[in-house]
């Protein structure tokens, strides 16, 4: 990854993690004294890279993995402040890349009961519960959105 | 991606689809921290998929499914 790119991906993270929500390109060109433009360009390298994914019609952001930019169902609070994962993968992920316990809050998609789980240093507190993975790995990254 | 309450809702949930692959949570725990905890890093690089691949088989998720190619 270029250097620039490093410091655009940095940027941007470092503004959603602040704000808890996704920055604009007018934004993220601001703080670091560029232009819309280079941003929207190094957005795309960066999505490319699958650093971090846009969306595919408003080329905005989705996903700063494993946080989500749009409301999803799996809610993630930690470090004072409520996330949307990705999934169920991210909501743990959020902890991870946060390093802070945490609690997420979900339903089986199933039965729609709800779910929660508190994660203290990594461990969850409900051990019954099971993930499950539909989409091969080796498909994961043919529709991100979908996976 | 989903969490389930137990392997019948799963099986009710997929129909008439083909199973993926069903891992505990506290597995899941591991496999997110072990991918994500870099995240935030300043010197972050996008994973190889060799870097990926070891963190799937050092959790022993292996097998055709857990094959990222």
């Amino acid at each position: 990854m270029e250097e620039s790119d490093r410091l655009l991906r940095n940027e941007t993270y470092g503004l959603f993690v602040a704000s808890g929500r996704a920055p604009s390109a007018t934004a993220v060109a601001m703080a670091l004294g560029s232009d819309v433009d280079e941003v929207v360009d190094g957005w795309q390298r960066l999505h490319d890279a699958h650093a971090l994914v846009l969306d595919a019609g408003t080329h905005q952001l989705r996903m700063l993995n494993p946080f989500s930019a749009v409301p999803t169902a799996y809610r993630v609070q930690a470090a004072d402040r409520w996330w949307y994962a990705n999934c169920a993968w991210d909501a743990f992920g959020i902890c991870a890349a946060l390093d802070v316990d945490g609690r997420i809050e979900s339903s089986c998609p199933d039965c729609a009961m709800p779910l929660a789980v508190t994660v203290t240093n990594q461990q969850p507190d409900d051990l019954d519960l099971l993930f499950h993975c539909l989409v091969p790995a080796r498909q994961w990254w043919d529709n991100i959105a979908f996976t | 991606m989903n969490l389930f309450r137990s392997e019948d809702h799963i099986t009710r949930w997929l129909g008439d689809r083909t199973p993926g692959a069903t891992i505990a949570v506290q597995k899941l725990s591991q496999l997110a921290h072990h991918w994500w905890s870099d995240r935030l890093d300043e010197n972050w690089q996008p994973h190889t998929r060799e870097h990926n691949q070891g963190l799937l088989d050092h959790l022993e998720l292996t097998g055709a499914f857990w094959r990222l190619a």
